[in-house]
């Protein structure tokens, strides 16, 4: 899978494409307006992160260009200006998904893993995971072809692990994941032990094996 | 308050019913002077023509006796008497019952007195007319100015109303427009060009305020924009190598506790700035669509939202809500208001309690339980963290009562029956 991470902030980028960077994504960057034009002129990316302040240019444009080409990749905006207009406004012109700064790398992951597997499967989208089956459209969780009676929550963490396998996902992340800015108007976030130890029973009773591993201090991690 | 046209209209009335009022006792004193004046020369006339007539017509005294009894049985206002000595001629001014029609009541008459000689003997002649009564000329004098005030008074009303249609309409135009203006929309009002000299001045000069306006406005919100960039973006990196380094082989358990630590510090900070912005937002008017909401359903909306965070603490939601209560405003304010009031009551309690919200006739109240009274003053500013537990942003409050503001709501707090009880009031 490809990725062309166009972003101004050096550091930030070299961070994202560390973090993606295993034997499934290739990231390339562009630094500037000029730059991510050519790049995306000349070559298809799987997920294209576009953040729309750039030097020599406003990243909007960008996102114009390549749907008024036609161009099939996908397009998550990540902006430091968290305003719903651009929002809306990107949206509207094509973006997938929209992320205000500052994000975890986890959650910019889950977002990218979600668009890619909308964009490469139309009709059926089903992930594969061990010996677990997930049925995207139909929301359903599939253990050995039984149903796992997963809640909308369990399951978005389930697609939040599978989309950050063999990463930790921290409990700060996974708090952010679920309540979004609700989450950082608390500093306890006990709740999502509850959540997470459903999912895990619910996946030991289903016969699931124990990926989901604890690491002490930090958060989760789901191995693959 | 009174209208601008209305403050000359009431005080050229009140001039104009002076100077009436005060003309009516000289027009009397002018006309009753001529009158007067006329009648003297009238009977003067009168007296002397009689004189010479009789001196002229040569009879003897017994004849003129006879002559003088049938004279003044004929000429009722004409008296000729024998008297005893000359004197000068004097006038004077009575009332006194006529004669003839009584039931006029009591006439004015000026008369003169002459006296005169034929032969030796001396005579006295009175030649008497009727005048004007002083209070019929009065009162005629008074019906004539009451008319004329208030043709005056029709006049006054009619030409306001002209000039006010005609010479203040620029003005009112532009009153009109400067209260339609909208800073949000960042264009400066066009007024439409005057042919006076002060409504053209006026113009230009709030059209020159309204441009500076604009200028300040549109420069608070690129504050706004770059601070946001200038600052989310480093903390962006921050958080993203927080993220790198947690994935590291062979962290150590204390390493991990102060990575957590650090999270959680970043994440304060990006909350404070997050709120720094949102308020500098609402400051800046920013948010203006507006629409009607429900305030039973958006509070539906929020509790689920927040669901997660008062089972985490065991907190029991209490709903007493009228839905047929809506409120006017920008729906992602409401929201935002909502959730902070709502969260504020989940992480501020006193153990496993209840959150009461309730949704009344125009009021909306959120209350959950507490150990002591928070100070009242200092609640709703920023940065004031009231309790010294859970450290909080220090904005949540000061952002209802900056949305409360813009909406002229009004929010108290009270503390009963070891009860926070935050109460807003939507008006009518």
């Amino acid at each position: 899978m490809k990725i062309l991470i166009i972003e101004d902030e050096v550091e930030l980028a070299e961070s994202i494409a560390t973090y993606l960077t295993d034997e499934n994504y290739r990231c390339e960057f562009a630094m500037d307006y000029q730059q991510a034009l050519q790049k995306t002129e000349f070559h298809q990316y799987d997920c294209i992160l576009l953040d729309l302040m750039l030097p020599g240019g406003d990243g909007m444009k960008i996102l114009e260009k390549l749907k008024a080409e036609n161009k099939a990749d996908g397009l998550i905006i990540i902006s430091a200006k968290n305003s719903l207009d651009d929002k809306i406004k990107g949206l509207q012109i094509g973006a997938d998904d929209y992320l205000a700064k500052p994000f975890h790398l986890q959650e910019l992951a889950a977002r990218i893993y979600s668009v890619i597997r909308r964009r490469h499967f139309t009709n059926s989208n089903i992930i594969e995971e061990h010996e677990l089956k997930i049925d995207l459209l139909a929301k359903t969780v599939y253990a050995k072809e039984e149903v796992v009676p997963l809640t909308k929550k369990e399951l978005n963490l389930l697609l939040y692990f599978i989309s950050n396998k063999n990463r930790v996902v921290s409990k700060n992340a996974l708090a952010e994941h679920l309540s979004g800015d609700l989450a950082d108007m608390m500093d306890n976030h006990d709740f999502i032990y509850a959540h997470i130890k459903n999912l895990k029973r619910k996946l030991t009773e289903a016969d699931c094996g124990n990926y989901l591993k604890t690491v002490y201090g930090t958060g989760y991690k789901w191995e693959g | 308050m009174s209208k601008l046209l209305d403050k000359p209209f009431k005080v050229f009335t009140f001039y104009a019913f002076i100077v009436l009022l005060c003309s009516i006792p000289v027009y009397y004193l002018i006309i009753d002077f001529i009158w007067l004046k006329e009648l003297d020369e009238h009977n003067h006339m009168v007296s002397q023509a009689t004189q010479r007539n009789l001196k002229d017509l040569h009879i003897n005294t017994n004849q003129l006796r006879e002559s003088m009894v049938l004279w003044n049985k004929l000429h009722p206002e004409t008296r000729i008497e024998e008297t005893t000595a000359v004197s000068p001629d004097s006038t004077y001014n009575i009332y006194r019952q006529n004669r003839y029609t009584t039931s006029k009541g009591l006439d004015r008459f000026q008369g003169l007195v002459s006296t005169f000689t034929i032969g030796d003997k001396v005579y006295k002649i009175t030649v008497e007319t009727n005048v004007e009564e002083t209070h019929e000329t009065m009162l005629a004098i008074t019906l004539v100015t009451v008319l004329f005030f208030i043709i005056l008074l029709v006049g006054f009303v009619l030409l306001n109303k002209r000039i006010a249609a005609k010479l203040w309409r620029p003005f009112y135009q532009s009153l009109q427009k400067i209260k339609a203006f909208d800073l949000n929309s960042g264009t400066n009002l066009e007024f439409e060009r005057s042919d006076i000299q002060e409504f053209e001045e006026m113009n230009n000069s709030i059209s020159k305020l309204i441009d500076c306006n604009i200028a300040v406005y549109k420069q608070q919100k690129e504050f706004t924009e770059n601070a946001a960039h200038e600052l989310q973006t480093p903390l962006a990196v921050v958080q993203s190598k927080l993220d790198l380094m947690e994935q590291e082989e062979n962290i150590s358990p204390r390493q991990s506790v102060i990575i957590n630590d650090m999270h959680k510090a970043l994440s304060r900070v990006s909350r404070i700035n997050k709120n720094l912005l949102l308020l500098a937002k609402i400051e800046n008017r920013q948010f203006h669509d507006k629409e009607t909401i429900v305030l039973a359903d958006a509070l539906n909306e929020v509790l689920e939202l927040v669901a997660d965070f008062a089972a985490g603490q065991e907190l029991e939601i209490l709903k007493t809500l009228d839905t047929t209560q809506t409120i006017e405003g920008n729906r992602i304010l409401i929201e935002i208001m909502l959730t902070n009031l709502l969260m504020n009551a989940i992480r501020h309690n006193a153990g496993k309690s209840m959150i009461h919200v309730q949704v009344l006739k125009g009021q909306l109240q959120i209350s959950n339980s507490g150990t002591q009274s928070l100070i009242k003053d200092k609640l709703f500013k920023r940065f004031s963290t009231a309790s010294a537990y859970t450290p909080g942003s220090g904005l949540g409050l000061a952002i209802v009562r900056e949305i409360c503001n813009r909406y002229g709501w009004r929010i108290s707090y009270d503390f009963s029956a070891d009860r926070h009880i935050f109460t807003i009031d939507f008006g009518s």
